[in-house]
C-alpha cells in the first residue's frame, strides 16, 4: 500500500509540473461557464452583430435553467471527453516507449498498483476538472436563469461523472495495448462513440451499457425516476474495473516494448 | 532458457550459473541475444520456456527484490531532480521515506553527481545518467546488479569513470554485464559468457578461458620484396606440416600461423626459409590472446 502511494504521489507531481492540473480545469470550467452566459447574452451577441437591418426585433424565448445544463452536458460529452482522451493518452505507452516502465517494473513493484495508481490520478483529475466546470455551470445558470433541483442537479453530475472516468479508463487500457499515444486517445473516443451510438440507436438491447449514462444524465435534469440507473452505473463500475485489470495484464504479458 | 519472437530465436536454449560475489561479463557481437537474455534475467521478458533460479537465498516471491538493473539506455522522468529519482526509486523497493532519503544523498555522492542532486533530469549529460543509472539500481543493495552495456554510449573519460566504480563495486555484489567490447571484460571480470546467435559458444573464469583456448602463434614477417613475397605466396599454398592455420598479415608481407606444436613448426619454418634464403625481419613465437579467441568464437562457422 505505501509502494501505491508513492507511485500515486508521483503520478500528481507529474500532473502539477506538467501543468495538467492547471489546464484541464481551466478547459472544463471554460466550457461549463460559456454555455450558460452565451445562451443568457445570445440575443444581444445577435443584435451587435451588425448585419441586421435597423428595427429588427429578436425575439429568442428564454431556455429553461435545466435545459441550459443539459446543453453543458452535451459540451462536456464532446469536447470534455477529448480533453480526458487527450491528457491521458501517453500514460502507459508513452512510458513503455522511452523505456521508463522498463525501469520501473524492475522493481518490486506489483503491475496492478503501477496501472491503479495511474487510473487513480486519472480519476482525480477528472473529477476535480469535471466539478469545477459542473460548478461554474450551475453557478451562472443560476445566477442568470432560475434555481435548478439541486438533487437533479447532483444526480446528474454523478451519473456523468461514471462515464467521463470510463472513457478515461478506455483511454488507458488502449494506451497499455498500443504504441502510439495519438491512436489509444483515437481508439478511446472511437469506442465511446460506439458505446454511445449503439445506446442511442438500440435502446432496448443496450439499456444497461455505459453508453447509455449520458442519455441518463441527462434525463435526470428534467426529474426523471432514478430507478433504472443503477444497473447502468453497476455494469459501468464492473467494465471500468475488468478495464483496469486487464491493462495490467497486458503488461505483465508485455513490461516494455522499448527496443528489445 | 530460451527466448523465441515470431519466427526468429533470440536465444536459444542456454543455460549458466553465476556465483556469488563475481563478476561476469556477457559478451558478443551485437544480435548475438545479450540484451534479450538480460531482461529475461530481470524480469522484463519472460522465457518462452526454461527457468532463473536462485540458489540457497530464503525463497522469495519477487525475483525483482534482489535484482539492480541498469538498461541499455536508462530512462528518466526528466520533470524529477535526480534526488527525487533515487528516493522514488528506493521507496519502491521498499525502504521508508527517511531511509530513502539518506541513501538517495549517500549514493548521489558516490557517483560524483551530489551538486546535480537537486536540478532536472532533463538537464543532465549522457554521462550524468548513466551514473544517475547506476545509483537507481544500487540504492536497495541488490544481490546481483545487471548492467546493459554499461559504457557502450560514454566517452572515454566518462567510461573510465564508470569502470572505475564498477570495480569499487565488485567488491559489495555480484556484477553481470554485457559488453561487445572485450577489452572491457578482461578488465574488470572473474568470468566471461560469450554468446553467439543465440549460443553460449565459451563461459568460464577468464584466466581458464585464457589457458585452454590458447594456442601457440608463429609470426613471420619479411621485408616485402618481390622474392619473397613470391616465396611466401607459393609456400602458403603447401604450408608446412604442423600448421593448422594461418593468415596474412594487412601488411601483405608477412603471415601469422597457428600452429599444433610450436617446436617442431619453429625448426620446419627456420629450415625452410633459410633453404630458400628469404629476407626475414621478424620471427616470433607467442600465443593467441583472448582477442582471437572471441573473433574465432564469434565469427567462425
Amino acid at each position: 500500500m505505501s509502494k501505491w502511494l508513492v507511485l500515486y504521489k508521483k503520478e500528481w507531481l507529474e500532473i502539477i509540473r506538467s501543468y495538467k492540473l492547471i489546464w484541464v480545469p481551466l478547459v472544463f470550467i471554460l466550457l461549463g461557464a460559456m454555455q450558460p452566459v452565451t445562451t443568457y447574452f445570445l440575443p444581444e451577441i445577435l443584435a451587435n452583430a451588425g448585419n441586421l437591418p435597423n428595427g429588427t426585433v429578436i425575439k429568442i424565448p428564454t431556455p429553461h435553467a435545466s435545459d441550459v445544463l443539459a446543453q453543458t452536458l452535451q459540451q462536456f460529452s464532446t469536447l470534455g471527453l477529448l480533453v480526458v482522451a487527450l491528457s491521458f493518452m501517453g500514460t502507459l505507452s508513452g512510458e513503455r516507449i522511452s523505456g521508463m516502465a522498463s525501469m520501473i517494473l524492475v522493481k518490486p513493484v506489483s503491475y496492478l498498483s503501477f496501472i491503479s495508481s495511474k487510473w487513480a490520478a486519472m480519476l482525480s483529475l477528472a473529477l476535480l476538472s469535471f466539478t469545477a466546470g459542473y460548478g461554474a455551470a450551475w453557478y451562472y445558470t443560476v445566477s442568470l436563469f432560475q434555481s435548478v433541483n439541486s438533487q437533479w442537479v447532483i444526480r446528474s453530475f454523478i451519473i456523468f461523472a461514471f462515464w467521463l472516468v470510463f472513457v478515461g479508463t478506455l483511454t488507458i487500457w488502449f494506451s497499455s495495448l498500443l504504441r502510439s499515444a495519438a491512436a489509444a486517445a483515437f481508439s478511446a473516443l472511437a469506442v465511446a462513440a460506439v458505446f454511445a451510438l449503439t445506446a442511442s440507436l438500440l435502446p432496448n438491447l443496450f439499456q444497461w451499457s455505459p453508453g447509455n449514462l449520458p442519455q441518463l444524465a441527462l434525463a435526470q435534469l428534467t426529474g426523471q425516476s432514478s430507478k433504472e440507473i443503477w444497473p447502468s452505473l453497476g455494469i459501468t463500475a464492473l467494465l471500468t474495473a475488468g478495464l483496469v485489470i486487464g491493462a495490467a495484464w497486458i503488461l505483465r504479458r508485455r513490461p516494455a516494448s522499448d527496443a528489445v | 532458457m530460451t527466448q523465441i519472437f515470431g519466427a526468429t530465436k533470440a536465444v536459444n536454449d542456454i543455460s549458466f550459473t553465476m556465483d556469488e560475489g563475481r563478476c561476469a561479463a556477457l559478451l558478443g557481437p551485437n544480435g548475438a541475444g545479450k540484451t534479450t537474455t538480460i531482461r529475461m534475467l530481470a524480469g522484463l521478458l519472460a522465457p518462452t520456456s526454461g527457468r532463473i533460479h536462485f540458489r540457497g537465498l530464503p525463497q522469495v516471491a519477487d525475483r525483482r527484490q534482489l535484482i539492480g538493473y541498469l538498461p541499455q539506455v536508462p530512462a528518466f522522468y526528466g520533470w524529477m531532480t535526480g534526488r527525487e529519482f533515487l528516493i522514488h526509486a528506493g521507496r519502491l523497493c521498499g525502504l521508508s521515506g527517511k531511509e530513502a532519503a539518506s541513501r538517495s544523498m549517500e549514493w548521489l555522492e558516490r557517483v560524483g553527481i551530489a551538486e546535480a542532486g537537486k536540478r532536472r533530469i532533463a538537464g543532465y549529460s549522457g554521462g550524468m545518467k548513466q551514473r544517475l543509472g547506476l545509483a537507481q539500481a544500487l540504492i536497495h543493495r541488490p544481490k546481483l546488479l545487471i548492467l546493459d552495456e554499461p559504457v557502450s554510449a560514454l566517452d572515454p573519460i566518462g567510461r573510465r569513470e564508470v569502470m572505475g566504480l564498477l570495480r569499487d563495486l565488485k567488491q559489495e555484489t555480484t556484477i553481470l554485464f554485457s559488453t561487445h567490447v572485450l577489452h572491457d571484460a578482461e578488465e574488470l571480470c572473474d568470468d566471461v559468457l560469450i554468446m553467439k546467435a543465440g549460443h553460449i559458444a565459451i563461459s568460464g573464469q577468464i584466466q581458464d578461458i585464457r589457458y585452454q583456448y590458447r594456442k601457440p602463434v608463429l609470426f613471420l614477417d619479411t621485408e616485402g620484396d618481390p622474392e619473397s613475397r613470391q616465396w611466401l605466396n607459393q609456400w602458403l599454398k603447401q604450408p608446412a606440416q604442423g600448421i593448422q592455420s594461418y593468415e596474412v598479415l594487412p601488411s601483405g608481407s608477412g603471415v601469422k600461423l597457428i600452429v599444433d606444436e610450436i617446436n617442431i613448426a619453429r625448426q620446419t619454418v627456420l629450415e625452410q626459409l633459410l633453404a630458400a634464403n628469404v629476407q626475414v625481419t621478424r620471427l616470433e613465437v607467442g600465443y593467441t590472446t583472448l582477442e582471437d579467441l572471441f573473433m574465432e568464437a564469434v565469427s567462425g562457422a
